[in-house]
C-alpha cells in the first residue's frame, strides 16, 4: 500500500444496510449514494446562484430530482433481495441495471444542463435541438420507470421472498402501481407542455414541494403516482397484523384507494384546483 | 451568497488546511484525513457549485490564450479559478505529507516543499519530487 492508496480496504467499511444494499444492487446503490451526495453541491449552486427560472431558484429543480432518484434507487435496491434468487446476477438483469442508471443520468445531465443554462428541461421546445432532447428524455423516463414494473412482476411471481403474503402482495402491487400510475399521469403531463393549469400570479406555493397554491399543479398527481412504492409497503407493514386474507384484502383496498387519491388529484388539478385549498 | 463572501470563506479554510499541514507532527492521525481530504473536499464542492452557477455566463473558452483570460473577466468564474487552486494546492500538499510520512522523510526536510506548494503550487511539488528522488539513494534503512 503506497501513501497515496485511495482505494477502497479490504474489507467493504460502511453500515451493514449498505453493504447489503450494495451486494443486492449494486449499480442502483452506488448512483443512489451518488445522487445523494450530489445534493450538497447541488444546494450549494443554489446559495450562490441569483438566477430564477418560473419564479424558483433554477438549482431547485436538479435538487429535486437528485433527491428523488436517489431515493427511488435505494428503494430499488432494498426490494431487490425479493426477486427470485440468482435474478440480479443473471445477464440480462446486469445489463437493464446499466440501462436503467445510464436513463437516470441521463435525465440528471438534462436537468442540470438546463439549469447551467437557465433554462427549462421539462416542456422546453423552443428550439428544434432542445424539442428532440425532451422526446429521448421521455423515453429515457419510461425506461427508468420501468424498473419498477419489472421488479414488480418478479416479486409478484416469486414464492420464495420469505416474506409474509400481504407484505409481499404489498411490495409487488406498489412497484406495479407506481409504473402504471406514473406512466399516465406523467405521459398526459407531457403532452399539456406545461405541470400547471391555469396562470399562476402571485406564486405562491406549498413549502418544499413547491406546489401551486393558486392553479391546478399536476406535480401532486405524478408525485403519489410515483410513491405508490412507498405507501403501499407500508400499509402491508401495517396489515402484517391481521390475518393473512384481511391482510391482503387491505393491501387490495389500499391500492384502489391510492389509484382513487391520484386519479382525485389528477382530475384536481386538471379542473384548475390547487392541492390542498385549505393552505391556500 | 456573493463571490466576494465566499472568497473570504475559502481563503481561512485553506489556511487552516496549511497550519495543519504544517503541524503535521503534532496530530499526525487528524491532519491527514482533515487537511489533505476533507478540507480539499469541501473547496471542490465550492468549485462544483461555482462552476454550476457562473460557467454559462462567462465568455471566452479554452482554445486559446485570450479565450482563457476572458473566462477570468466573470467573478463568479475567477473566484471558481482561485478555488481551484485553494483545493488542488492542499491536496497536494496532504500528498506530500502522507508520502514523506510512508517513504521516512523527515516533517522538517519537507517544509520547504510545503510553503513553495502554499504560495506557488507546481514549484512545492517539483521540489518535493527533486527532494525525493534524491533522498530515494540513500542506503535502506531498517525495515
Amino acid at each position: 500500500m503506497t501513501a497515496f492508496d485511495l482505494a477502497a480496504p479490504p474489507v467493504a467499511p460502511g453500515p451493514a444496510i449498505l453493504r447489503r444494499l450494495m451486494a443486492d444492487a449494486p449499480v442502483f446503490t452506488a448512483l443512489g449514494l451518488l445522487l445523494a451526495m450530489a445534493t450538497v453541491p447541488l444546494f450549494a449552486a443554489m446559495a450562490v446562484d441569483p438566477r430564477m427560472f418560473q419564479g424558483v431558484d433554477v438549482w431547485v429543480k436538479p435538487a429535486k430530482f437528485a433527491v428523488s432518484l436517489s431515493l427511488y434507487l435505494l428503494t430499488l435496491a432494498l426490494f431487490a433481495r425479493w426477486m427470485p434468487a440468482g435474478t440480479t446476477g443473471r445477464r440480462w438483469w446486469r445489463i437493464y441495471a446499466w440501462v436503467v442508471a445510464l436513463a437516470i443520468l441521463a435525465e440528471m445531465a438534462w436537468i442540470g444542463g438546463a439549469a447551467m443554462f437557465g433554462t427549462g428541461s421539462h416542456f422546453n421546445v423552443g428550439t428544434p435541438a432542445m424539442a428532440a432532447l425532451y422526446a429521448a428524455m421521455g423515453i429515457a423516463a419510461v425506461t427508468l420507470t420501468s424498473a419498477t414494473l419489472v421488479m414488480g412482476l418478479a416479486i409478484w411471481r416469486n414464492p420464495a421472498t420469505g416474506l409474509p403474503p400481504a407484505l409481499r402482495l404489498s411490495v409487488a402491487l406498489g412497484l406495479v402501481l407506481t409504473f402504471v400510475l406514473t406512466v399516465v399521469v406523467a405521459g398526459a403531463m407531457s403532452q399539456t407542455l406545461s405541470h400547471h393549469v391555469g396562470t399562476p400570479v402571485t406564486g405562491a406555493m406549498l413549502p418544499v414541494m413547491g406546489w401551486s397554491r393558486e392553479v391546478g399543479d399536476l406535480r401532486v398527481a405524478h408525485f403519489l403516482a410515483t410513491h405508490a412504492m412507498h405507501a403501499l409497503p407500508l400499509l402491508g407493514l401495517v396489515a402484517l397484523r391481521l390475518p393473512d386474507g384481511a391482510g391482503r384484502a387491505l393491501v387490495w383496498a389500499g391500492a384502489a384507494g391510492w389509484t382513487a387519491l391520484v386519479a382525485g388529484t389528477f382530475l384536481q388539478a386538471q379542473a384548475g384546483q390547487p392541492f390542498l385549498p385549505a393552505l391556500g | 451568497m456573493s463571490p466576494e463572501t465566499l472568497f473570504q470563506v475559502a481563503n481561512p479554510l485553506a489556511m487552516a488546511g496549511w497550519l495543519m499541514l504544517v503541524a503535521h507532527p503534532l496530530a499526525p492521525r487528524l491532519v491527514v484525513p482533515v487537511a489533505g481530504l476533507v478540507i480539499p473536499a469541501i473547496l471542490s464542492t465550492g468549485y462544483v457549485a461555482l462552476v454550476l452557477a457562473f460557467w454559462t455566463s462567462a465568455s471566452g473558452g479554452f482554445g486559446s490564450l485570450p479565450d482563457v483570460m476572458a473566462l477570468f473577466d466573470h467573478p463568479g468564474v475567477a473566484l471558481a479559478g482561485w478555488v481551484h487552486y485553494l483545493a488542488f494546492d492542499l491536496f497536494v500538499g496532504g500528498w506530500i505529507v502522507r508520502t514523506a510520512q510512508a517513504e521516512g522523510i523527515a516533517h522538517l526536510m519537507i517544509l520547504p516543499s510545503l510553503l513553495l506548494t502554499f504560495l506557488f503550487g507546481p514549484a512545492g511539488l517539483i521540489l518535493f519530487l527533486a527532494l525525493r528522488a534524491v533522498l530515494s539513494l540513500r542506503a535502506p534503512q531498517r525495515e
